[in-house]
């Protein structure tokens, strides 16, 4: 499959050397302000943050990702157990219903940018976004869109203490994040594989990220100024997948950088 | 342009409140049932409107042994069952790790999270309330041991996921794919919808001059996808396209002039290679609330053209409430039954027609008709909108 190039990298994440016996690195909730964001949760500001980042990265201003011709694929394992359990129990302030689905996320990423293009949501761990930067690759290949986001967001603070009995199945620190990739066509390759393996974890950059995890993979590979191919890899539950993916860099983002 | 490989809708599996198994199903549908009951097995006490599309009793399994006591993965297994039976398979006759498991919801196992939180600490859980949980619990009691996907476009999920599955056909990372939709009703979305008002408390009544809102049901629905060259038998029908578009509006209200569905139609159009002059006909989202009936025929006018006004265009909620991630799978099986039998089931409880909604949506009773091509569309919060192309076997 051609490769898609990376135009712009937003990544936020809940700290760069995780502490002695921490158990959850957190981002804080973004600041931003008007009143049509006073309903949103933290999962969806720090979305658009890591939107935000991204532009930044490029060097672009919001109207360049704007439109019908711009596609947007979310992942996340578990970004919405915090609304969740906030409406379940009415705890700390009230979490407007339909602020519990998973897809208010990039819905709001959708408002804020104006992003009205091809969608779609995956809920899973790191081989899911591996998948998603796939299913982007192929929207960008067939010309379905011009560009795509990869939008991803894993906060833990929340349920911090329904993570701690589940340690067997997870890695530890949980380092929150949030990150937003933006593709456009390359003329590099791509494969994606996935296999069954017996236990899932998707640890990257010292902690662990779930769905975030490839996302912070690529971030450090691209802050490396490395060159060549690229593999990124990840687990989850019973998945490994596996994304070999040639002619990452972009001249407009090197460029601009 | 290249002409996608086709993707065949070998069988399908369903659990609704109307019917436990596909045959059961279509009969209530096209004899006009209605599976709207007073909630029993969620606590409604204090909600505004307690009625919903509950399923009595799962029946289809008898034996539940090693199947996680969570509702959202019984409805999905019980599904799978009858999509065995449809399908004349289990064990499954292919090699395991080429088939995959691809499934939509919108709400996943978060019943299991309400009741973790509110003190069942079962072992498993606070596993089963992570929305992918009962995909994984299906792949492994279907054997599966490809690729398991959960998707989640809140009420077009279903849809999603059965062109996700055609995606990993097309790319031949799968032989098969059990690809549908499920969502289970608890209490966290009934007090969800209610604090939104968006229930009704008379009937549900799409595209009614007197339609008032929706109601929630719960179903399970689940068809075996496979490329069209390696159908050796019967088959239900083709996934011939699909086209989704973000609404980029409003998380909980649809776009007022339904450009999001628009697109995402001539999109899925467009991916099956057919115009709005081939369409035969349109399974509607259809809710019943006031702005998504409108809306929606705005969209399908635009979107067909003059077809719109010639071809029949229906809405199964009344039947069986909105069930969520479920709906758009089961409204894909309805079209494919329809040309199969021959038959367009009715919009139950449509007896007034509202001048903004002025398409044919075949009231009253089961229409003949043996359509070809099938448009159905789907719409859910934080504006997501997807459009299947079917045709018939």
């Amino acid at each position: 499959m051609r490769a898609p190039e990376v135009r712009g990298l937003g990544l936020l994440t809940g700290g760069p050397t995780p502490g002695e016996g921490a158990s959850v690195l957190t981002l804080a909730r973004p600041d931003r302000p008007g009143d049509r964001f006073r309903r949103a949760t933290r999962e969806c500001l720090l979305a658009l943050a890591a939107v935000d980042a991204m532009l930044e990265d490029g060097k672009a201003a919001r109207e360049a990702i704007a439109g019908e011709r711009t596609a947007l694929l979310y992942v996340t394992a578990a970004a919405y157990g915090a609304s969740n359990r906030q409406f379940i129990e009415r705890r700390g302030g009230v979490v407007h219903f339909a602020y519990t689905a998973p897809a208010v996320v990039p819905a709001e990423v959708a408002i804020e940018f104006g992003v009205t293009g091809p969608y779609g949501i995956l809920i899973g761990g790191a081989p899911a976004t591996l998948r998603a930067i796939e299913q982007a690759a192929r929207l960008l290949e067939t010309g379905t869109c011009d560009r795509a986001l990869v939008l991803v967001v894993e906060i833990f603070e929340e349920c911090a203490d329904l993570y701690t009995t589940r340690r067997r199945y997870h890695g530890w620190p949980l380092v929150e994040t949030a990150g937003c990739l933006w593709l456009e066509p390359g003329a590099g390759d791509l494969s994606f594989q996935s296999s069954r393996v017996v236990h899932g974890s998707s640890r990257a950059g010292g902690g662990e990220r779930f769905a975030a995890a490839p996302v912070a993979q690529l971030g450090e590979w691209l802050g490396r100024s490395a060159n060549g191919p690229l593999e990124l890899s990840g687990r989850w539950r019973g998945e490994e997948a596996r994304l070999r993916w040639s002619g990452v860099r972009s001249h407009a983002r090197d460029g601009a950088a | 342009m290249t002409t996608p490989e086709r993707v065949a809708i070998v069988a399908a599996g369903v659990v609704t409140p109307i019917g436990q198994d596909l045959e059961a199903f279509w009969s209530a549908l096209v004899t006009g049932a209605s599976g709207i009951s007073q909630s029993e097995r969620v606590e409604v006490a204090d909600l505004r409107v307690q009625r919903g599309g509950e399923i009595k009793k799962i029946g289809r399994i008898k034996n539940w042994r090693g199947v996680p006591d969570c509702r959202a993965t019984r409805l999905l297994i019980a599904a799978a069952d009858d999509l065995c039976a449809q399908a004349a398979f289990r064990p499954l006759p292919l090699d395991p790790t080429r088939v995959a498991v691809v499934v939509g919801t919108a709400l996943g196992g978060v019943e299991e999270g309400e009741k973790a939180l509110g003190g069942d600490r079962g072992r498993r859980r606070l596993r089963d309330a992570l929305y992918d949980a009962p995909a994984w619990d299906l792949a492994r009691w279907l054997g599966a041991r490809g690729p398991v996907v959960t998707v989640s476009t809140a009420c077009a999920s279903g849809a999603t996921a059965l062109a996700v599955g055609a995606d990993l056909l097309r790319s031949g990372e799968a032989d098969a794919v059990v690809a549908g939709g499920y969502d289970a009703l608890c209490r966290f979305v009934l007090r969800g919808f209610n604090a939104l008002r968006s229930l009704s408390r008379d009937a549900v009544r799409p595209f009614d001059r007197r339609r008032s809102g929706l109601l929630l049901g719960e179903a399970g629905a689940l068809g075996l996808l496979m490329r069209e060259r390696d159908v050796t038998g019967a088959r239900l029908g083709t996934l011939r396209g699909y086209g989704s578009a973000s609404d980029g509006f409003h998380i909980a209200a649809p776009e007022p002039e339904g450009r999001g569905l628009e697109r995402a139609i001539r999109a899925a159009l467009a991916d099956a290679r057919l115009a709005p002059g081939d369409v035969d006909f349109v399974s509607a989202h259809g809710t019943a609330t006031p702005l998504n009936d409108r809306i929606e025929t705005a969209a399908l006018k635009r979107a067909l053209g003059p077809r719109a006004y010639e071809v029949p265009v229906n809405s199964i909620k009344g039947s069986l409430g909105h069930t969520m991630g479920a709906a758009a799978a089961l409204e894909a099986f309805m079209c494919l039954l329809s040309a199969q039998r021959g038959l367009i089931p009715p919009t139950l409880n449509l007896e007034e027609p509202d001048p903004e909604c002025d398409l044919d949506y075949v009231p009253g009773r089961a229409r003949p008709a043996r359509p070809r091509i099938m448009l159905s569309t789907s719409m859910g919060f934080g504006g997501c909108n997807g459009a299947l192309i079917l045709e018939g076997a």
